[in-house]
């Protein structure tokens, strides 16, 4: 079960980087961006569980040594790059609007002025 | 006591700067006060730490919120200053705050200022919470703020030609950067289940196994998006293409600076692989082809700007080069150079911005004469220009010397005649660096004024006096070696080499020894001393020799060169156009300083070393049509680069 999470995670992460490589078209690249990130955060939040773990929500009464429950840092931090991932999106997509406006085309064959 | 919160109190004063611009920046007397004091007040508070960590060798271990580690597991977010910590912390204070007085006057012509230093006070605490910062997700965290605010920077004059285009290039391959350095951060998270740098130190270098590898791999490929070594090198080129000046200076001052601080982080101290080969031929390697590949690139461009972005990146190939070598000398000699390039090439970014300023272009074609309208900035740029070629009395020459010798050092050490020809690439990436800055000097400054700039002036007094501060520091940081590397790169040379001091300055006395690790390297600074004034003269000798010779053997002769020519332009009309933008048909290729019609036109860019280029001409329309432009290509470089050190890190190490 969990292998097939690190699985799907590394699938997303790899299939990202497929649709910035491989598709030539601004809104594509945005998409694959988004792509790999949801694979980092399910990488991310993969590693800190626990199978048969609770939630980590506990008061300092209510904490045991005996107590088993998910890693607590993986899941702020998802939170965090969540967030991040929102936006890189948001930037990603501004910066798509002015380009289209600017070049009248979304083709990454066509916005190439810079080179050489 | 009092010095422990300077770091913090650092760190904050950029962003309390940035959000009180937001609130207050209106009115632009508050927004400059706001601004001056923001860069100004961390530099101090800097530099009163150099006492206790530079010279008495003192760590600054700071536990937000007094969260200190219990049962040898650290669970606060620390800040941890050490002397490689405060180098790049000085490094980054002194570069902004240039770049914060010069943006006073060569901003106020922009609207949306209160925008623009936000981001560029956002940036500035950016950098500097990752150089301070002692948890490696913080540093993932401070990574992404300052590739937002330096995406946010290049695209700021968005009608600017290009400006969209780079920022859009940069925020994806900068993004691939990125989340490469989420994914081996929470790679290394599962296998030590810490964050904090001083503990995965103790941790991770006894337990070297495919998982840590991988993330050593995503760690260094994520720092090198940062530092824009070679696959991403066009990345900077576009972004300082297009940035304003000031963020020029951010960018390839402060920035890549902060990629090589991951860079050295990485290798030095949190996995201690700088003891292997492999690991030492890894960033010799990278080094050496960012530097000579990035020079040849900057001979070729037309663009002002994208020029020095590419010597930039050749710049940082040597740092890195330098620390490569995992002796003392190399990576002292390193650090030297990091200091120096981000002095002289703020210099010289701020130079080009005067230019642009004051005519609106700079195009290397449109240029020439300048020094007779601003020769205040002309004599600065010749600073800047002399420091980066490595010209004696400049600060440049004395970190490339000591580069020369940490290299030639190392062969003589480990026996290994590769790394004489790292020597060798060194010397010839600094002849072709000159190069190419006579011929930026000759077009822009020297020759004859274009009649559109017959009204061009001085820039203002608070942009020289910006760009006049980084002129001082290359002249005294030249003048007085022996005091920087004493004061300043030793000491961070030598906490480089002390990773059990920082982890035990952490973690509490006798953490690391726990762990059974030992600091192996002695630390020494002695040089070999590669340097005989006899044999240097008998080489003068020699080639003038060789001169004379050639001198009179070849008498010059008028008439059969003339009818060289003739021929030649025969030759060239049957062959069609050939490599530039003149053909041989106009005898431009053919009498470099003869000829009635070359005497009065003015000698541009592309005229010098046109023999070079035009026998290398096959090399540059190669690598001309290698930089395409295209993302996807640029993406493809960062995956291939990916691949490549992950295959590397399983397999040799």
């Amino acid at each position: 079960m969990i292998l097939l999470n690190y699985m799907a995670s590394f699938f997303l992460i790899v299939l990202g980087l497929y649709c910035i490589v491989c598709k030539y078209d601004l809104m594509k690249s945005v998409i694959g961006l988004s792509i790999m990130d949801y694979g980092v955060n399910l990488l991310i939040i993969t590693i800190g569980f626990n199978p048969g773990g609770t939630a980590p929500i506990y008061t300092f009464g209510e904490l045991k040594p005996e107590s088993f429950f998910v890693d607590p840092i993986p899941q702020a931090l998802t939170l965090t790059s969540i967030v991040i991932g929102a936006c890189v999106t948001a930037m990603s997509l501004s910066l798509v609007i002015k380009l289209k406006e600017m070049y009248g085309t979304t083709d990454t064959h066509e916005i190439r002025r810079l080179r050489g | 006591m009092m010095m422990q919160h300077y770091p913090i109190l650092a760190i904050m004063t950029y962003f309390l700067g940035a959000f009180l611009i937001v609130i207050f920046g209106k009115a632009r007397a508050i927004r400059n006060a706001v601004g001056f004091l923001a860069t100004a007040v961390p530099l101090c508070l800097l530099i009163m730490l150099v006492k206790p960590v530079m010279m008495n060798g003192e760590i600054i271990a700071y536990w937000m919120g007094g969260r200190v580690p219990a049962g040898g597991y650290a669970i606060g977010i620390a800040l941890e200053v050490d002397a490689l910590s405060l180098f790049f912390g000085l490094l980054i204070a002194t570069a902004v705050f240039a770049a914060m007085l010069y943006s006073f006057s060569y901003m106020s012509h922009d609207d949306n200022e209160p925008q623009y230093y936000t981001l560029f006070l956002m940036l500035c605490g950016g950098v500097m919470g990752l150089v301070l910062s002692g948890d490696l997700f913080n540093m993932f965290i401070m990574v992404e703020i300052l590739t937002f605010a330096a995406v946010a920077l290049t695209a700021f004059r968005n009608t600017v030609f290009g400006a969209l285009e780079a920022a859009f290039k940069y925020l994806v391959v900068g993004s691939i950067g990125s989340s490469c350095i989420l994914a081996g951060t929470i790679m290394l998270y599962a296998q030590a289940h810490t964050l904090n740098f001083a503990q995965l130190s103790a941790m991770i270098p006894g337990n070297l196994n495919v998982a840590t590898m991988v993330a050593y791999a995503l760690l260094f490929i994520g720092f090198c998006t940062k530092a824009f070594l070679v696959p991403f090198h066009p990345l900077a080129a576009d972004a300082h293409g297009a940035a304003p000046a000031p963020v020029s200076v951010l960018i390839s001052g402060v920035l890549t600076k902060s990629g090589l601080y991951g860079i050295i982080r990485l290798t030095y101290i949190l996995f201690r692989t700088m003891n292997l080969g492999s690991v030492q031929f890894w960033l010799v390697f990278l080094g050496s082809v960012s530097m000579f590949v990035c020079v040849t690139m900057a001979l070729a461009q037309h663009d002002f700007k994208r020029l020095l972005a590419f010597h930039s990146i050749s710049q940082i190939g040597y740092v890195l080069t330098a620390a490569g070598l995992a002796t003392a000398l190399g990576v002292s000699a390193g650090l030297y150079h990091a200091m120096n390039h981000t002095l002289f090439k703020g210099l010289l970014f701020l130079c080009a911005g005067a230019v642009l300023h004051e005519t609106g272009t700079t195009d290397l074609d449109k240029l020439g004469g300048l020094s007779k309208k601003m020769p205040q900035t002309t004599v600065l740029f010749l600073v800047g220009a002399f420091s980066i070629s490595g010209i004696p009395p400049f600060n440049g020459f004395a970190s490339k010397w000591l580069i020369y010798q940490a290299t030639y050092q190392k062969a003589v050490e480990s026996g290994n005649i590769g790394f004489v020809l790292v020597t060798i690439c060194c010397l010839v990436t600094s002849t072709l660096t000159l190069a190419s800055f006579v011929k930026v000097t000759q077009s822009v400054f020297f020759g004859q004024l274009p009649k559109e700039y017959e009204n061009v002036r001085e820039v203002s007094f608070g942009m020289r006096l910006a760009m006049g501060l980084l002129a001082l520091l290359c002249i005294v940081t030249g003048l007085f070696p022996g005091l920087v590397t004493s004061f300043l790169t030793e000491p961070a040379a030598r906490a480089v080499f002390g990773a059990n001091t920082y982890i035990n300055a952490m973690m509490g006395a006798g953490y690391a020894e726990g762990f059974g690790l030992v600091d192996a390297l002695p630390v020494s600074f002695l040089s070999v001393g590669v340097w005989s004034p006899i044999s240097w003269l008998c080489l003068l000798m020699i080639m003038l020799l060789a001169v004379a010779i050639v001198a009179v053997s070849t008498k010059y002769d008028q008439v059969s060169a003339l009818a060289r020519t003739a021929a030649a332009e025969e030759a060239a009309a049957a062959a069609g156009p050939r490599y530039g933008s003149g053909s041989l048909a106009e005898g431009k290729y053919e009498l470099f300083f003869g000829g009635e019609e070359t005497v009065f036109s003015q000698v541009g860019g592309d005229d010098m070393f046109w023999g070079f280029k035009h026998n290398w001409r096959h090399y540059f329309s190669f690598m001309h049509n290698l930089h395409s432009g295209i993302v996807n290509d640029y993406s493809l470089w960062a995956v291939i680069a990916l691949a490549l050190a992950m295959l590397y890190a399983i397999i040799v190490l």
